[in-house]
């Protein structure tokens, strides 16, 4: 066993090192890393594997209890868990805070429009939500919609997973049956989550027949990497940065742009923008909560595939629990991600 | 099986191997020997052997200072007389002074020189070298161009012509030998120890048994090491990385002490100082001081809360796994001469700027995996004393070493992820182009100081409020006594472990912060040296109440006490946001926090080695070799850092290569003094360099044929003094009822067993029993 367990540590911390020097033309090499790191979680895995299953080991399974205060007979790993949220906790502040700075230090790109202080042709630096392009419409925000309801309703799912697998008083088959239906429905939500990501990252979607009308005349919705959300987009040019689009119309009276049109003295066209930070922060932020649900799903699948052979009994269940734990946390941290980079 | 391990041995050394060779190899290229090529502008792909240069009227070695007239040639190639152009050359010295004599030629630098348009229609070309004054190994690279001339006006066809390329060299009046690349000295000091290290380890299982040294049985014994999660074991090999990491930022420190002892010097480049500074911070508060925290902690903190291991084993070793390699990252690229030349802070938007070396990069991911290992770190240690305290030990019966470990992880725990944050910013603009510090879109390279010193800060506490357990626990034991104010202390403590996190901004005071912020932090900063005061007074009024026995730990504990007071009162200096706009990176801040790192965290390290290493190795080390490393020590401690303080006042500025002495009032030199001071300071730094050697002496003579420890060799009163030294494997204590096993609080001799307070019954009231929870279910 512990010749396996070095392994997977001295690999993993291995794997990291490829994985980080190398850069992103070496995908072989950041592949065989990966690898690496997957072989040494198998190896911790196969011990786990046979661990309560068919009731084998059921007098080995122990979990440690507390035992000062203030968790007096709480598990100890419980306890663990919960500091482990805590640091993952200030992870998102920071990034949080990273793009609070951002947001609030660096001019609007529509105040800067209105304020009609720009040339066209010459990029001018300032901050472009995301929401702005995503929240213009309902099919652009349908993705991350869908996806905040898939993160709660998994949420749910997970915790029926270990109420099913907590019941002592229901036939053996009946409880792995719901177990795995149950973990099963969170990795696919999970699954879910990830595909509608990409697609509203890089794919996009088409939006035929009625939901043409719907969607403003358009049939698709381009994805935020076919608009030229990119993190380096110093050129950047949104339909509403466009004098002709606003001509007369849905334009602030009170700003200097509005002056400057009935004036005649504004300048044409359209605004170019550098919103290389806006796009940074939005994607590393979300990107780390993306890579957060990309290794919930590593662990799910594995749960899932001990659960279809009933791994799952009540004298273990607490691992469904701890995974549930962060899960949990995973989904809060969605649920504070989307009003802030996707609604305002 | 055993086959399976060893291959997996193998291949785990063969990708450190490739690891440590491939940075190395990629950056060679247009690395080190760059130089002399970058100026051949040569036709053709690859050299001709029939084309031949010469370089003619160079002596066989130089007289200094005269001037040499040199004519440079070539025969051979397609070059023709008659052709529109017949050739070029391009002319490379390695000193002296490179100049020309007529149109053909130009000069680009003092160093190279070559033709010019006009230049273009011969063969042979004049210019002159004047040697230089001093003794120099000297290089010339002559590159030549034969043309064919079917270039029809500038810069036109070169196909079909061929090049060539010679090298001379030679010496002064007198051979001298050639300056080794400070880098190689490096690469050596630290394989030569190395090699120490596997011979030593090689010699410790040969200690063990004589006649069982061979393969078979040691593979299994090192697989046992590289495997192991007994805290114990875990703790020595975090013990033997900080050491040895220790001894590798000691070795840079020498080597930018060398190239710092004399005004003007050229040990270094300033390329290569700032290498070499950024690493000596880099290993010695990341490499050296934090394993070395977690050492002690590994082996004490169980063993004093009266646990069997820590709460999660697993995760305790892989956070010391993921430290290695971290390392080796870390490492990456310096013997290339492209190691990371930020300084430890590694400040944006010089962090993420091209001008960096590619090291940087490796630098940031080493640092990503060092926050990976303290964050488990973190959970680790947190959960242990809070789930697995002794029965009957409440929060305020924890021994004060274990407390001020909790209070470091505290800190650290809080404030780590805003670095990594920060490190995965830096990293990710540095490696795939995010925006966060490219001030031309709009980032803020203050944003990254901001997040640094939220966590850097804390960090520099960190590692000195161990220090801060460790001499409490020394002093009560070797006064005799129970510390004085044990409620203040751990008061302070916490009060310490507050404060860390609302004074960073003292570091930010001359970059251009908010001038509101600079004012909190003024007084935020000066409030540390109230709970700090409190604690060297209770040391203070510990030992009058007690009765000293001088133990070398003792010594160690009373030199800690001087130094640490006299930095924390230059430390006094900083918060004044005047004083600190006049100090700022000066030497006065090199030694206030090398008087605090030093004379604080290391000594306090010292009093602990000397103190606990009985109870972790079952020998107790010699008193009088003891009392020799302090003393040594100490005194060259004190005469290395004390002067800085003045070379600082006079104005010399950290994170420079080198410095000038002047008799006259100049603006960036330093009076004529500060160079004697400079020397005295290198052999200080020298002497203290190897006094720690006394220490590894005593270390490896004691552990041979040193006397064998008992239980309790100084009368100290907390848990780990009742088991066995060294602890059996799996740790288990004597009991007052005089059987073995796990302790509780009764059993120990010092304190009462209580209730928890009203915060802890108010908190335990928020908890649901999981055993509890557990049977409503059923």
């Amino acid at each position: 066993m512990s010749a396996g367990f070095a392994a997977f540590l001295f690999t993993l911390a291995a794997a990291f090192e490829w994985g980080d020097f190398i850069g992103w033309t070496e995908v072989p090499l950041i592949l065989a890393s990966l690898g690496v790191v997957f072989f040494g979680l198998l190896i911790w895995w196969r011990q786990d594997w046979s661990y309560g299953v068919d009731g084998k080991d059921s007098k080995h399974l122990w979990e440690p209890k507390s035992a000062g205060s203030p968790f007096q007979n709480i598990d100890i790993r419980k306890v663990a868990l919960w500091m482990f949220l805590m640091s993952e906790m200030m992870v998102f502040t920071s990034l949080f805070s990273t793009y609070m700075r951002y947001r609030f230090g660096i001019p609007n790109c529509m105040t800067v429009f209105e304020s009609g202080e720009w040339v066209e042709g010459t990029a001018v630096t300032c901050f472009e939500p995301a929401a702005h392009l995503i929240a213009s419409s309902w099919f652009h925000i349908a993705p991350g919609a869908i996806n905040t309801f898939a993160l709660i309703i998994s949420s749910f799912t997970i915790v029926q997973a270990l109420r099913y697998a907590k019941m002592k008083d229901i036939e053996e088959d009946v409880r792995k049956r719901k177990v795995m239906r149950y973990l099963g429905t969170t990795w696919v939500l999970a699954i879910l989550f990830l595909t509608l990501k990409m697609i509203e990252w890089f794919i996009g979607f088409p939006t035929p027949g009625p939901l043409t009308d719907l969607n403003h005349g358009h049939s698709e919705i381009a994805s935020l990497y076919a608009e030229g959300y990119t993190i380096n987009a110093d050129s950047y040019q949104h339909y509403a940065y466009d004098t002709m689009y606003h001509d007369g119309k849905d334009i602030p009276k009170d700003s200097a742009l509005y002056t400057m049109l009935q004036e005649g003295t504004h300048p044409g066209g359209q605004m170019m923008a550098n919103i290389q930070v806006s796009a940074t922060t939005f994607y590393v932020t979300t990107g780390t909560h993306g890579a957060h649900v990309l290794g919930g799903i590593i662990g799910l699948t594995y749960m899932t595939l001990k659960a279809a052979r009933g791994g799952y009994t009540p004298d273990n269940a607490v691992s469904i629990e701890y995974f549930g734990l962060y899960w949990h946390f995973v989904d809060l941290v969605w649920v504070l991600v989307f009003p802030f980079f996707y609604l305002y | 099986m055993r086959i399976s391990r060893k291959k997996r041995l193998l291949i785990g050394l063969v990708l450190v191997i490739s690891m440590l060779a491939m940075p190395s190899a990629q950056s060679l290229p247009g690395g080190i020997s760059g130089v002399q090529e970058s100026g051949c502008n040569c036709h053709g792909a690859v050299p001709s052997d029939s084309v031949a240069g010469s370089i003619e009227g160079l002596p066989d070695s130089y007289n200094y200072s005269e001037v040499y007239n040199l004519t440079l040639s070539f025969e051979g190639g397609p070059s023709q007389p008659g052709n529109v152009n017949q050739g070029g050359f391009h002319l490379w010295a390695s000193e002296g002074e490179l100049s020309i004599l007529d149109a053909t030629t130009q000069l680009y630098n003092a160093n190279e020189v070559g033709h010019t348009e006009a230049g273009n229609d011969q063969t042979s070309w004049d210019v002159i070298w004047t040697a230089p004054a001093t003794d120099r190994n000297v290089e010339f690279v002559l590159h030549v161009n034969s043309v064919n001339g079917n270039a029809d006006g500038a810069g036109g066809g070169t196909s079909g012509d061929m090049w060539s390329k010679v090298s001379v060299s030679l010496g002064g009046p007198i051979e001298i030998l050639e300056a080794a690349d400070p880098f190689v000295v490096l690469g050596v000091l630290i394989l030569v120890t190395f090699s120490l290290l596997v011979i030593t380890l090689a010699y410790v299982f040969y200690r063990k048994d004589p006649d069982s040294f061979d393969w078979d049985n040691f593979s299994p014994w090192l697989a046992d090491w590289l495997t192991t999660t007994d805290h114990k074991k875990i703790g020595t090999l975090y013990f033997v990385a900080g050491l040895f990491f220790l001894g590798v930022g000691g070795i840079m420190a020498m080597i930018i002490r060398i190239q710092l002892s004399v005004p003007g010097n050229d040990f270094l480049t300033q390329d290569q100082y700032n290498q070499f500074f950024t690493l000596h911070g880099t290993t010695m508060i990341f490499l050296a001081a934090m394993p070395m925290i977690n050492g002690f902690a590994n082996w004490m903190i169980p063993l004093q809360l009266g646990a069997a291991d820590l709460a999660l084993p697993r995760i305790n070793a892989m956070s010391f796994w993921l430290q290695p390699f971290a390392a080796l990252l870390i490492f990456t690229g310096v013997f290339s001469g492209h190691g990371a030349d930020t300084g430890w802070t590694g400040y944006a938007p010089y962090s993420v700027s091209e001008a960096t070396h590619s090291g940087t990069t490796m630098w940031a991911a080493g640092q990503i995996l060092l926050v990976a290992s303290s964050t488990l770190t973190g959970i680790n240690f947190l959960t242990t004393m809070a789930v697995m305290r002794a029965p009957g030990m409440g929060w305020m019966q924890m021994p004060l070493f274990s407390w001020s470990i909790l209070v470091a992880n505290v800190m650290l725990f809080l404030s780590i992820p805003a670095f990594g944050v920060g490190l995965i910013q830096v990293y990710l603009d540095r490696v795939i182009g995010t925006a966060f510090y490219d001030i031309a879109a709009g980032g803020d390279p203050l944003l990254w100081s901001h997040l640094f010193w939220y966590f850097g800060h804390p960090e520099v506490y960190v590692v000195i409020v161990p220090s801060f357990g460790i001499i409490s626990e020394v002093i009560a034991t070797s006064s005799r006594r129970s510390v004085f104010g044990y409620r203040s202390m751990v008061y302070a403590l916490a009060g310490i472990g507050v404060v860390a996190f609302i004074v960073y901004g003292h570091h930010m005071f001359t970059s251009g912060m908010s001038p509101t912020l600079r004012f909190v932090t003024m007084l935020t900063t000066m409030l540390v040296a109230v709970p700090t005061g409190i604690k060297i007074f209770n040391w203070l009024m510990t030992m009058h109440g007690g009765s000293l026995v001088y133990r070398t730990h003792t010594l160690w504990a009373l030199g800690f006490l001087v130094t640490f007071t006299l930095g924390g009162i230059s430390g006094m200096f900083f918060p004044s946001i005047a004083m600190d706009t006049h100090l700022h990176e000066s030497y006065f801040v090199v030694a206030h926090f090398h008087y605090v790192l030093v004379g604080g965290t290391v000594f306090g390290f010292f009093a602990g080695i000397y103190y606990w290493w009985p109870k972790a190795t079952g020998k107790m080390l010699s008193e009088k070799l003891g009392v020799l490393h302090f003393l040594t020590a100490f005194v060259s401690y004190n005469a290395l850092f004390w002067p800085m303080h003045r070379l600082g006042v006079w104005g010399m500025t950290r994170r420079h290569h080198t410095y000038f002495v002047t008799t006259e009032e100049a603006l960036g030199s330093l009076p004529m003094e500060a160079a004697g001071w400079n020397m005295f300071i290198t052999v200080s730094g020298f002497i203290f360099f190897f006094s720690n050697f006394i220490l590894v002496f005593n270390m490896i003579v004691t552990s041979i044929r040193g006397q064998d420890a008992p239980d309790d060799p100084w009368g100290g009163w907390s848990f780990e003094w009742m088991t066995s030294s060294p602890p059996p494997a799996h740790t288990q204590y004597k009991l007052s009822d005089g059987t073995w096993g796990l302790p509780t609080l009764e059993d120990a001799n010092e304190h009462i067993a209580n209730e928890p307070g009203v915060m802890g019954r108010w908190f335990q009231r928020l908890m649901v029993s999981d055993e509890e929870s557990e049977g409503a279910s059923n």
